[in-house]
This record gives structure tokens, C-alpha cells and sequence, in this order.
């Protein structure tokens, strides 16, 4: 019930995310608690306003106005064309804050600009963008909320410190037994959803969407969702296709796999090119039958051995051998390859047991070796790489790697393409794969539908997906995916280093609108920094925000906040 | 003042002028707010890796000493590498620059051709229904943005009716040994047309608009009525003598839209997938990858300036009246 007073009618709503639509706005039942007599529609503004200012009156009366202003917030936004529903949703969030008498002006900003004030300057008071996270959540919970990454540039833009979240992340990546870092991940995401130094508005699902008459059996990882390798070994194709057609909207930037940024772009191609010595599969675990060592063990905290396969093979016809994969190792922690910096720093050096066992020794204990440096290095052939004195900046136009899809031709701008390595040890059922370059998105989806494409790497979660997706041609499949739309304040601006304040906002935060009409459904409300698609390291014993701006308005009320004549939030007396 | 005094004086002129844009792109770039290396730099990245990465591109130098590196680099045509791919840059304005050149020129000699001598019929049809329809076509072909018009065809002729590719340059998986080879493939052809054509449309309604003021004002002109009393045709006369008279300021026109050519069309690029210089220009900015957008940028200016240029020594072999002083 509280679900269905939470929704807004559609015209409303749009009306409200405009910069004229104030009068709609106070139609957000999914903001005042759900406890609204109005039902939302489009005459309704006046039983909107009506609550809101019963609401304001009575607070007004009773708070006392002696508090000091709290400076004028800039919430950074990026352009409609950069991403109309993000834009959306911050215009949405930024009146909700408004409504509870904080001073918030939208920014809109060209997106490089956008992310330089926030990750680099540090000069914002409210960002939000789609946050990606890795294989494990403490990895990037190390850059972003420990405290001693708050310098310009170094990872930690909320300015969020506790050191006994410092003490958690730190225990976490030494900690070798599997079930105290998960005591330790659980604690950590306690603290931190009492903190609120980010939140989750929503988490973003991974998306399948396939031509269903050529493609079939689509099974996510936790990762790379359905783009992973284990997506890819597991595909089936149907009625004669024996090519993967996908498609991206701008242009592959590199083939080399040591010296790209980490986009997805690349990293979806390099995951199936080159082998890495463990890979997950759709359960998050290990799983030897499709990764490169079919065995592993740790000897002490900080030496891993790894039995591999002695029947595999590079793309070029090479023998890939225990030589190749210590090579790589002490390649990258020699070269301080950039992209592999986290795990460079864990590496002290790789040594050949024998023909058939490498053994990796750490220069400081990390639990999650495997997880962290094992599944997620690519095995380099040394044939090809030992004469590159600097591997990031190499410009290579036909890469050689191991991995089940090997490279077959690039028309830079226009296309890519890949061939399977019948030789792997986990083949791939299709015969090619290629991706077109196509940046007009209504061109893709009548691609999609008429078979010249058959999946859709690039997982669009949009107007057009909910559109599209009930054609007869078009499947989907989709499941939680590790990463969110984050709502992160920034703790180095007067007042929102009070968890309080910070507390109210979320409390502010439509998400229930955000979710149902401006992403269509597609996502889950966000409620945990660590997704639930990370399977036992999350915990649902977080604190829970309701969805309510007179409950942000109680909470600021009980820690000594008042409102002034204008309703404007005051901070409390001595602040 | 010679002919050869002019071509010195403006061969200065043009290095002056070369060197000033080279100028303003520089300190343009860098004024702009956004850091490149948020861009190059993976979020996982260590600081020390990241200040790293940020000296190899000498991101960490004086402004001035990374600006006497650029003039340096911009003598020897060496713009350095991408930040993204690695590059060098002029391996990426080789691997776009001709793909935009054949899309662009295709649609420049078709509007012109068809430009030029629907603007001399409608001059010289003045005040006929035909001449009102082709204002009317051409005021709309400028009016209409070529984005919507492009994703048009592509919704009735590519999803609709299926007869031309709704994407690209070639069809999917097919390999060309050359450029060559490639754009005299049928399957190129096939992809070029609709592009072109849209783009066709787009630019033609400036010759033609432009053709036609020019007629209007040399067929007020004595000769036109010495021709007629000579007993030439009215073909003759419109195309020998009226025509050629008008065509001046086309060749002003023509060379600047020539020039923009080279920059291609980010809108026309984007909707159907062609891979030009246009998307790629727009790209590098966007990612603050400074020596791609400098690279583009310079060749860009360097086009226009150049075939200006040519347009003022061509306006003295058009027209002998014309004078160097």
C-alpha cells in the first residue's frame, strides 16, 4: 500500500523534474512517508503543498531560529545528453532537499568537468554517478572510504574518516580465513550505512538482452555481469548462428592489455582474450574446470602456488608454460604497470616450482589473493612482451593471448572482431564475435530485433529497453549486479560532516520514484554500499532510511536543528 | 602589387595565422576545466601510479615548457601520442580523416553540382513556381537539422523498407586489403549513399541560395542584353555568360565549406555509424586527450586557412578584374 501511494503520476512527475514543475514536486507522496491524503495526480499540487506546509508550519513553530545558516549546497549534475535519467533523478533529489530546507542549487556540468570537481578538486557538496564496483568491495572501499586516501586525486572524494573502518579494510585484505573477512566486511557495511558517507539511490541490475532466436543459456558473474568470460564459454547460439554480433557506442581505444583504462569496453574484450590463472563462475566461486590452474594453495600468509595447465597454448602457436605465467607476474610488479598497481603491490616476485607450478610470493599479506590478484591479472607470453621496456604506453595492433576468443581484425571506428581458439580448454560455441560501432541507439535496437545484432553488450538500462523488450525477437535476463547509482555528500563542506544532516538527506532521497519511473522498474532501491549481488559478504543487518521527508525533518528537529522564518534549515545553537 | 608580392605577403600571413590558432588551441585545451588524466586513469590506481602516468605525458611540466615542446612538435608535424590509445596522432587522423574526406566530398560535389544549377534555373526562372519551390527546398534543406533527416531515412528506408544498411561503412566481418579496395566495393557504395546524400541535402541549399542572389544581380546586367541582341540562345546565355559571371562568390562559399569538410560531421557520423574525423575530434575533447584534439584542430584550421587561401588566387584567374593590390 505504502508502495502504491509512493508512486507519482507520470505527467506530474516529468512536470516536476523540470525546472518549472515546483508546484508538481509537492506531489511526491514517495517523499513525505507515503502518509499523504493526496493521491498524487496532476490537480493534486494544492493537497501537496497544503501537507508540506502544514509540515514546515508546525516545525517552524516549535524550532527555535537561533541556529547559524548552513551555506548554499551545489549539487553537481551531468547533462541531459550525457545521461538523461541521472540527470533527472538529481534534479528530483536536489528539490527534495530543497523541500526540507537545506540550500541546494543543481550544477550542470560537461561530464569531465563534472567528475574532475569532484574526484580531483573536491569542489562539491552533493555528486552522484554509477559506481562500479570490482570483484571485491573492499577494494574499492579502500580507495574511497579510507582515511588515508583523502588527498586531491587519491580516491577518497567524500572525505569520509573513521579509523575503525581504516581498521576493518586494512585486517580485511591481510586476513586469510574467508569467514573473519566476511565478519569484517559485515562490520564494515554496518558502520558505514550508520555513517552514511555514501548511499546507494539505486542498485543498477546487469542486463541480458539478446536476440532470442540466435542466443541462449545467458548466465551472469559477479563482475562483469554478461559480459564476463563465463557468460561467454556457457553461451549457446540457435537456428545456425555461429556468430556473437554485439555492438559498443564509441570506438575500442587499444589492444593492449596492460596499458588501457580500465573501461568496459576493453576489459570485456580482454577477459575473453587472455586467461588469467583463476576465474569465477556464475556462483562466485573459483572454479578450476574453466580457469588456467586447476589447483591452488597457500603455503604460508604470503606465498600462493598455483598448479597449471601443461597442455595449453597461445594463439600464435606457442607453448604456454609455468615460464609465461612468472613472467607475467614479475613483469608487472618490475614495470609498476599502472593498471595493475593495486596488485603490483602485493607482488613480490614469481618463481617456476616446476613444469607445471608457479608460486607467487607477497611482499605483504593479502587474504584474498585469489579473488583480488589471481582472477583478475591477464597471462602475458613472454616471447612477446619481454622486449616492451614500457608495457602501459606499448601501441600493439594484433595481441596475442590464450583466452577462448582470440583476436581476428580491427577496423578502428568501425569494428572488431574475434575468432574462438578451438584449442582452449573451455571453447566458446559460436565461431566468431564481433562489435560494431554504433552510437545511435535506436539504430541498435532495430538491429537487435531484425538479428543483424544478436546481444547487447552495453546493457542499456533505458526508455528504449522498456520499449523493446517484449518484442518477439528480444530476450532478457537480468540480475543484481554489484554496481549503483551513488549519492555521496562531501564531508569537507560546513555541515554535511554531521551524520545527521547526512542522515536527513538520505532520508529525502525519492527513491521510489527514481526507481519506477525514471529507470522504468529495472533497478532495486538502494539501501547498502555492498550490493546484494555479492552474495555472503553482504549483509542486510544494515540501517534501514525510510523514505519520508517529514522523517528527515523529525531527525534534524531532535538533533537541534530549526528552521527559520523562510523555512530555511539552521544549524544547532553552538555549530 | 604583384601577383608574386601577394602570394609572399599572404604565405606570412598564413604562418602568422597558423601559428596564432596553434596558440589559442594550446592554452584553450588547457584552460579548460577537467583534468585528462581522470580520464586515462583507472579509479583503482595507486597515487604513486597515477603521478606516474600523469609525468609520461609531461602533464607535470610548466605550462610554458610543455607550450615550447608543442611549437617544437608542430614544426616537425609531430603531435605526439593519444593519451587513450596510445597512438601516435597522426596514425588517428590517418585512420579517420579519409573515411570523413569520401563521405564529405561525395556530398560536396553532389550538393554543389545540384546546388549551383538548381540556384542558376531558379535565378534565371525568376519569379516562377519553380523558382518558389526551389527557395522553398532549399530555405528547408538548411532549415531542417541533418540528424533528424538522417535518422528518418534510416527509419523508413533501413528498418522500414530494408533497403539501404542501417550502419557503418561496410557490412559486418567483410575485409578490405586497401582503401581503395574499400571505397570502390559496391558494399562501400551501398553504406556511402545514404549518408551522402543526407548531407547532400543539407549542404545544397547554400550554392543554390547563393547561385541564385548572384544570377539575379548579372542578368540585370548590360551584357546580358548585348547577348540576347547578338541572337545567342537563352542556354547559351545562361550558362556561358550568365552563369560563369555569378559563380564568385561560390568559389568563396566552396572553399570554406571545403575546408569544414575536413572536419566532417559529428551528427551525420553519429547517426550512421561512420567512422570519421568528426566523432573523433568531438571524442578527444570530451576526454581532454589534448594531442588528438590538437592534432585534429591544427589540420582542421590549417584546411581552411589554406584553401582561403586558394580562393583569393583563384578569384584573379575567374576574374581578370580582379587586382592583387
Amino acid at each position: 500500500m505504502a508502495e502504491e501511494s509512493n508512486r507519482v503520476r507520470r505527467r506530474s512527475f516529468l512536470k516536476a523534474t523540470t525546472a518549472g514543475g515546483l508546484a508538481g514536486m509537492t506531489a511526491l507522496a514517495g517523499c513525505s512517508g507515503g502518509d499523504q491524503s493526496g493521491d498524487g495526480t496532476e490537480g493534486d499540487s494544492a493537497g501537496g503543498d497544503s501537507t508540506e506546509t502544514s509540515g514546515g508550519d508546525t516545525t517552524e513553530s516549535e524550532g527555535s531560529s537561533s541556529g547559524s545558516s548552513l551555506p548554499t549546497y551545489t549539487y553537481v549534475n551531468n547533462s541531459q545528453s550525457y545521461n538523461p535519467p541521472r540527470h533527472d533523478a538529481i534534479n528530483l533529489i536536489a528539490r527534495q532537499f530543497n523541500d526540507i530546507g537545506m540550500d541546494v542549487e543543481v550544477d550542470t556540468l560537461e561530464w569531465g568537468t563534472l567528475f574532475n570537481r569532484v574526484s580531483v578538486e573536491y569542489d562539491y557538496s552533493f555528486s552522484t554517478w554509477h559506481t562500479f564496483f570490482t570483484i571485491d568491495p573492499v577494494l574499492e572501499l579502500s580507495s574511497t572510504m579510507h582515511s588515508s586516501n583523502t588527498g586531491q586525486g587519491d580516491g577518497n572524494f567524500s572525505g569520509y574518516e573513521n579509523p575503525d573502518v581504516d581498521e576493518l579494510l586494512d585486517g580485511y585484505m591481510s586476513e586469510p580465513d574467508e569467514q573473519a573477512r566476511v565478519d569484517m566486511v559485515h562490520e564494515t557495511q554496518k558502520i558505514l550505512m550508520e555513517d552514511v558517507p555514501q548511499m546507494p539511490i539505486t542498485h543498477m541490475p546487469a542486463a541480458a538482452i539478446y536476440n532470442k532466436n540466435q542466443t541462449g543459456n545467458w548466465q551472469g558473474e559477479l563482475s562483469l555481469g554478461f559480459n564476463s568470460y563465463w557468460t561467454m564459454v556457457n553461451l549457446e547460439m540457435k537456428n545456425g548462428e555461429d556468430t556473437l554480433k554485439g555492438y559498443w557506442p564509441e570506438t575500442l581505444s587499444t589492444m593492449n592489455v596492460l596499458g588501457h583504462n580500465d573501461e568496459n569496453k576493453h576489459t570485456y574484450q580482454f577477459t575473453v582474450m587472455y586467461d588469467t590463472l583463476l576465474r569465477l563462475d556464475n556462483e562466485g566461486q573459483l572454479n578450476p574446470d574453466v580457469s588456467l590452474a586447476t589447483d591452488w594453495n597457500r603455503v604460508d600468509e604470503t606465498t600462493m602456488e598455483y598448479t597449471i595447465r601443461t597442455d595449453h597454448s597461445w594463439h600464435d602457436g606457442e607453448d604456454l608454460t609455468a615460464e609465461d605465467v612468472a613472467f607475467t607476474y614479475n613483469y608487472i610488479a618490475e614495470n609498476e604497470v599502472p593498471l595493475f598497481s593495486v596488485q603490483a603491490n602485493y607482488i613480490e616476485g614469481a618463481e617456476v616450482v616446476d613444469d607445471s607450478t608457479v608460486r607467487i610470493n607477497m611482499s605483504q599479506a593479502l587474504g584474498p589473493f585469489n579473488t583480488m590478484v589471481a582472477t583478475q591479472v591477464p597471462i602475458i607470453p613472454q616471447h612477446k612482451w619481454e622486449s616492451r621496456s614500457n608495457p602501459s604506453q606499448a601501441n600493439i595492433q594484433e595481441p596475442v593471448g590464450s583466452g577462448p576468443l582470440m583476436f581476428d581484425y580491427w577496423n578502428k571506428g568501425s569494428e572488431f572482431g574475434l575468432k574462438k581458439f578451438e584449442d582452449h580448454f573451455a571453447p566458446v560455441s559460436f565461431e566468431q564475435r564481433f562489435w560494431r560501432i554504433i552510437p545511435e541507439a535506436s539504430t541498435v535496437w532495430e538491429l537487435l530485433k531484425n538479428g543483424e545484432l544478436n546481444y547487447e553488450p552495453f546493457g542499456r538500462i533505458d526508455r528504449s529497453l522498456n520499449e523493446n523488450q517484449d518484442h518477439e525477437a528480444i530476450g532478457t535476463v537480468f540480475q543484481p549486479a554489484t554496481s549503483f547509482w551513488h549519492f555521496t555528500p562531501n564531508q569537507r563542506q560546513d555541515g554535511l560532516d554531521d551524520p545527521v544532516l547526512r542522515k536527513a538527506a538520505v532520508n529525502s532521497i525519492p527513491r521510489t520514484p527514481i526507481v519506477e519511473q525514471i529507470l522504468f522498474g529495472f533497478p532495486q532501491k538502494g539501501f547498502n554500499i555492498v550490493s546484494p549481488a555479492f552474495g555472503p559478504l553482504h549483509t542486510e543487518d544494515v540501517t534501514r532510511y525510510e523514505e519520508s521527508k517529514e522523517k528527515a525533518r523529525s531527525r534534524l528537529e531532535e538533533a537541534g536543528y530549526s528552521w527559520n522564518d523562510n523555512d530555511v534549515l539552521q544549524a544547532p545553537s553552538g555549530n | 602589387m604583384g601577383k608574386a608580392s601577394f602570394v609572399i605577403r599572404r604565405s606570412l600571413q598564413l604562418v602568422a595565422t597558423f601559428w596564432a590558432v596553434g596558440t589559442v588551441l594550446f592554452f584553450l585545451f588547457r584552460l579548460m576545466p577537467g583534468n585528462p588524466t581522470s580520464f586515462v586513469i583507472s579509479p583503482q590506481m595507486t597515487p604513486e601510479a597515477r603521478q606516474r602516468i600523469i609525468e609520461s605525458y609531461g602533464l607535470d611540466e610548466p605550462m610554458h615548457v610543455q607550450y615550447v615542446k608543442f611549437l617544437e612538435n608542430v614544426l616537425t608535424l609531430d603531435f605526439g601520442q593519444s593519451f587513450h590509445s596510445n597512438a601516435p596522432v597522426q596514425e588517428v587522423i590517418m585512420t579517420y580523416l579519409p573515411n570523413t574526406l569520401v563521405l564529405m566530398l561525395t556530398a560536396f560535389v553532389i550538393a554543389y553540382f545540384f546546388g549551383i544549377t538548381l540556384g542558376v534555373l531558379s535565378g534565371w526562372y525568376r519569379g516562377s513556381r519553380f523558382e518558389r519551390s526551389t527557395v522553398i527546398t532549399a530555405l528547408l534543406a538548411r532549415s531542417v537539422p541533418s540528424f533528424w533527416v538522417g535518422l528518418m531515412v534510416l527509419w523508413v528506408f533501413g528498418a522500414t523498407f530494408n533497403v539501404i544498411p542501417m550502419a557503418g561503412m561496410t557490412s559486418p566481418g567483410v575485409e578490405h586489403t586497401s582503401f581503395i579496395g574499400m571505397i570502390t566495393s559496391i558494399d562501400f557504395v551501398t553504406h556511402l549513399a545514404a549518408p551522402a546524400l543526407v548531407l547532400a541535402y543539407y549542404f545544397m541549399g547554400y550554392p543554390l541560395l547563393i547561385m541564385r542572389s548572384s544570377m539575379l544581380e548579372v542578368l540585370s546586367e548590360d551584357f546580358i542584353d548585348v547577348c540576347r541582341a547578338k541572337g545567342l540562345s537563352e542556354r547559351t546565355i545562361m550558362f556561358k555568360h550568365a552563369a560563369r559571371n555569378a559563380l564568385l562568390p561560390i568559389v568563396t562559399a566552396a572553399a570554406i565549406a571545403l575546408g569544414y569538410a575536413v572536419g566532417g560531421s559529428v551528427l551525420i557520423e553519429t547517426v550512421f555509424a561512420w567512422p570519421g574525423i568528426g566523432r573523433e575530434m568531438v571524442r578527444a575533447v570530451l576526454r581532454r586527450d589534448f594531442p588528438v584534439a590538437q592534432g585534429t584542430f591544427m589540420v582542421l584550421a590549417a584546411t581552411i586557412i589554406l584553401l582561403n587561401f586558394v580562393a583569393d588566387l583563384a578569384y584573379g584567374y575567374l576574374d581578370p578584374r580582379v587586382t592583387y593590390d
